[in-house]
């Protein structure tokens, strides 16, 4: 097969490309053990309410400045859904849905998950500025999706 | 004679290669766009870590 020597160019670098994009990840996934908030922890989610830590939904300190935020995602309303974290706080939000897939963003951070009923998301963020955050579902759920929010607070 | 004309044109036809700048300049501009792009978006998600 003859191939002109302009496709060869772009042949080789589209392949290139390729390769790096590969290494990218395989690097973030393997070398820094970067994996999808949704790692294989299932949850019934017809026992949300009765299974810890999502029967108590909230913040807890579980270290210096070390929090874990669980919150329950269902249609339509984050509970709970105005929390307060102190400033420099390291928090691990864990999220599951009761019912069907919902999205969990915080706006203008990269906290943003897929909540899918039966598995518990997972996602560690560290708050460094003071300020107010908007949860919000960026799945569209149902009837009142668009209503379905939630506040942050990072106070000192 | 259409056939025997046929036979004369073809073997030039194949010597001459397409002229393909053009198209290396727009694969490569798309590219780069691509590129851009991805790096500019990788960029944002450090920013925000």
């Amino acid at each position: 097969m003859h191939l002109h020597k302009y496709e060869k160019i772009w042949l080789a670098f589209g392949i290139g490309c390729l390769f790096v994009f590969l290494t990218v990840i395989g690097v973030s996934a393997f070398a820094e053990g970067n994996q999808p908030p949704s790692c294989l922890t299932t949850i019934d989610p017809e026992k949300v309410d009765q299974t810890p830590p999502f029967d108590k939904p909230g913040l807890v300190k579980t270290g210096n400045n070390e929090y874990q935020l669980n919150i329950v995602v269902s249609a339509f309303a984050f509970t709970p859904n105005q929390i307060e974290i102190p400033k420099g706080a390291k928090v691990t939000i864990n999220v599951t849905s009761k019912d069907v897939i919902h999205g969990f963003e915080v706006a203008g951070t990269n906290v943003n998950m897929m909540v899918e009923p039966g598995y518990i998301n997972t996602l560690t963020k560290t708050f460094d500025k003071t300020g107010e955050y908007t949860i919000l579902c960026n799945e569209y759920c149902g009837a009142g999706h668009h209503m379905m929010t939630g506040r942050i607070k990072v106070v000192d | 004679m259409a056939k025997a004309e046929l036979q004369q044109t073809s073997p030039k036809m194949k010597e001459k290669e397409p002229p393909l700048k053009g198209t290396l300049a727009s694969v490569f501009l798309l590219g780069f766009f691509i590129i851009f792009s991805w790096v500019s978006v990788y960029f944002l998600f450090l920013h925000r870590l």
